[in-house]
């Protein structure tokens, strides 16, 4: 029951109308979209990349929704590193349907059944309001693909030994499941693993959140990998995906080294000199692409992450094979005004 | 602390040193420095330190210090202690409000931003330089420091000054405010602002290619040097007088300016040119701009539905709306004080006097040539600032 059954040029007949339509959806019932298309001159589109995209911090700065007040039904919001937070507004139906898509999405990983599950990251950061609606809502949302959970780390963020050992003991001859932040699951699982020998050949790990702080620390993902396979852990997915995307996330194939999209979603890279689209092996900007953004107008979204297609069709998935290399810097000016970044 | 320029040593302390007005100590040292500010080397790598080094010619410096002590009525004195806190993102700032109260005898504090960098670092350098071969005086009553966020220090030096300079903005000036100065001491203060350029259609017509060009390269400068975020770069591009349809008269000026920015090998990075397209965005979502033009990282057209809908917050650098208005007076509505300079093209004295007084001073501090936007003067928002500098006395024999 995989949701990554498409070839790329099936995908693209399928997408293009259903975007296409949503694209048309969004304008009619998103007044401050429809001025945007309308001021960029936007007709028409005859591919996937002509269709239009929004700069994805749009949603930070806007409030951007296609449904009327009295249907939303959530309100997510993504803290940002300065402060400004992105505002993404679903109404039940598409809080369903995004919740139902990433749990097919995550099933071809892991199997239809729930299975016991470590999650690496401490209770405590569920009752801190501030970093709850980032990681907080991560470790939520993953947490319903599993059973019997177990934390990793104490209340104050140490590693909890005893815990993992009991987890161990208890489901450890048959598969279970691991979720946690990259850099995390690195520092407190990794490296716990290895000094108590902790046997996680069963596991199947699903990790997200980022390489920037493992490549500080000269970590690469090809050594991740091969560094948690020498504590036994061999199904390994990393994912990328975000808030403003909700339901949507791009899964590393049981290949390794790249990430695949669902059939309801694709990716383009785009050249940040001209903005056309990139062929398989030039970095550029990443822009995310999926049907599910129904209630508001986010199915094409440019993010400010840069990375590469490394093939299409040619992996273990059909479709774009990618990665993620790293995040743009944020744009820095001078000027008279010390400030003018808050007020812009 | 660190100490940038001049004695190290406890700033607040009583000294012993006096100034004059025009002291020919000061007069000396800036002279130095202005002929190692315009060596061919430092003004190929930094213009703006051209400007700078050309503000500071014995020649000027003599015309300001007359203009200081001109007046019959009073004996002009220093002012006294001041300390100065200019914005972190300009790197000449500080040297032209320092340069000034310099001249005017006082003893100056001022603190350099720990991000300052590049045209900053040089003028730095340049002053050490200068600082061996002049009168001590100097290093003991001029002196330069870098600090971080720390109240203390920042209200020491509060309470030390008669005058304090504050740059950088409406949210530095109101943290700056949180300190006290002394009851007799006061603020000068540069809050937020916003310029603008004015482009008369009849007078681009009547121009000839050469003039068009030559007003483009000024524009191109005044915009782009400082990415279009100083508080006297030109934002919006006001074409007044129209007569019909003026897209030719734009789409001309865009070319010429594309071409400017290609000939000076200027960048726009791609984080910029996302957030360029961020902002101008948000303008057609809400309906300020109709029309948007995205035809090179570099430059940024936007069409805005009206004259009061001109954005008084940056867009990014190379980002130009564009707006029509019957004459310069049909402006006015729509200018206020935050208002800072307008450049423009292609009026007559006669127009921009009018414009001028029909202002009457609620808004725009400065009107002049494309091409002079970033140009500072003794005369800067609304200051004459070697008055502020100074203080006078009154005698009657």
């Amino acid at each position: 029951m995989s949701v990554f059954t498409l070839p790329q040029a099936e995908k693209e007949a399928v997408l293009l109308a259903q975007l296409s339509e949503l694209t048309e959806h969004h304008r009619a019932n998103c007044e401050p979209y429809d001025r945007i298309l309308a001021a960029s001159g936007f007709t028409k589109a005859e591919s996937i990349a002509d269709l239009p995209w929004l700069p994805v911090r749009l949603f930070k700065t806007l409030d951007l929704k296609s449904i009327p007040d009295d249907e939303v039904f959530k309100v997510l919001t993504s803290s940002g590193t300065t402060g400004d937070v992105s505002k993404i507004y679903l109404d039940k139906a598409a809080a369903a349907e995004q919740q139902k898509r990433l749990a097919a999405t995550v099933q071809t990983a892991i199997g239809p059944k729930r299975l016991p599950m470590i999650l690496v990251d401490t209770k405590a950061m569920l009752k801190d309001r501030r970093s709850f609606s980032a990681r907080g809502a991560g470790v939520l949302g993953m947490s319903t693909f599993g059973r019997d959970h177990v934390w990793a780390l104490d209340m104050d963020g140490h590693v909890d030994v005893e815990a993992l050992r009991g987890f161990l003991a208890k489901h450890g001859d048959q598969p279970f499941l691991i979720f946690g932040f990259t850099f995390l699951v690195w520092l407190h699982l990794y490296e716990v693993a290895l000094e108590h020998k902790l046997d996680l050949s069963n596991g199947i790990l699903i990790h997200s959140g980022g390489w920037k702080k493992l490549i500080d620390q000269a970590v690469s993902p090809e050594e991740f990998r091969a560094r948690l396979a020498g504590v036994g852990l061999t199904r390994v997915h990393n994912y990328y995906g975000m808030v403003e995307q909700i339901g949507t996330i791009f899964l590393e194939g049981p290949d390794g080294g790249a990430l695949y999209c669902p059939d309801f979603a694709d990716v383009i890279i785009r050249d940040p000199e001209t903005w056309a689209e990139l062929p398989p092996g030039k970095p550029g900007l990443i822009e995310v692409i999926s049907t599910l953004p129904t209630s508001y107008p986010g199915h094409v979204l440019l993010t400010e992450d840069l990375g590469v297609v490394h093939g299409i069709d040619d992996g273990a998935w059909p479709g774009k094979r990618f990665s993620v290399l790293g995040r743009l810097p944020r744009a820095e000016a001078r000027g008279c005004s010390d400030t003018y970044r808050s007020a812009a | 602390m660190k100490f940038r320029f001049g004695v190290e040593g406890d700033l607040t302390a009583p000294s012993d040193d006096r100034l004059a007005v025009g002291d020919p100590r000061v007069v000396d040292f800036l002279a130095k420095l202005a002929r190692k500010l315009l060596a061919p080397a430092v003004a190929r790598q930094h213009p703006e330190l051209g400007s700078l080094g050309y503000f500071l010619r014995p020649a000027e410096l003599k015309r300001s210090v007359e203009r200081m002590t001109a007046r019959q009525d009073a004996l002009v004195f220093p002012r006294g202690n001041v300390f100065h806190l200019p914005p972190a993102n300009v790197d000449t700032i500080f040297v032209y409000s320092w340069a000034i109260s310099a001249l005017a005898g006082n003893h100056n504090v001022v603190r350099i931003s720990s991000r300052s960098a590049g045209a900053a670092e040089v003028i730095l350098d340049s002053m050490n330089a200068v600082l061996a071969d002049s009168d001590p005086v100097i290093g003991r009553t001029q002196r330069m420091v870098t600090y971080g966020y720390d109240d203390a220090v920042t209200a020491a030096l509060s309470k030390w000054c008669d005058l304090r300079v504050i740059w950088g903005g409406d949210a530095a000036v109101d943290t700056i405010r949180k300190q006290p100065l002394r009851p007799s001491a006061r603020d000068l203060t540069f809050p937020d602002r916003t310029s603008w350029a004015v482009l008369s259609v009849p007078g681009w017509r009547a121009a000839d290619p050469a003039a068009r060009k030559a007003a483009v390269v000024g524009f191109a400068n005044d915009a782009y040097w400082f990415d279009q975020a100083a508080c006297s770069s030109p934002r919006t591009v006001f074409l007044v007088g129209a007569d019909g349809d003026t897209s030719e008269v734009r789409s001309e000026f865009l070319d010429l300016l594309l071409g400017v920015v290609d000939q000076r090998g200027w960048t726009v990075d791609a984080a910029m040119a996302v957030e360029k397209r961020v902002n101008a965005y948000g303008l057609a979502a809400t309906g300020a701009a109709t029309a948007l033009d995205f035809p090179d990282n570099r430059v940024t057209a936007v069409t805005l539905a009206g004259t009061e809908l001109a954005p008084r917050r940056w867009i990014g650098a190379g980002a130009f709306p564009f707006a029509e208005v019957g004459s310069l007076i049909d402006l006015v509505p729509a200018m206020n004080r935050q208002d800072q300079t307008v450049s423009h093209f292609g009026f007559t004295p006669a127009e921009l006097r009018a414009f001028a007084t029909e202002l009457g001073g609620r808004g725009v501090d400065r009107i002049v040539p494309f091409g002079s936007a970033l140009t500072f003067g003794a005369i800067w928002d609304g200051y004459d600032l070697p008055s502020e500098f100074t203080r006078l006395t009154t005698l009657q024999p």
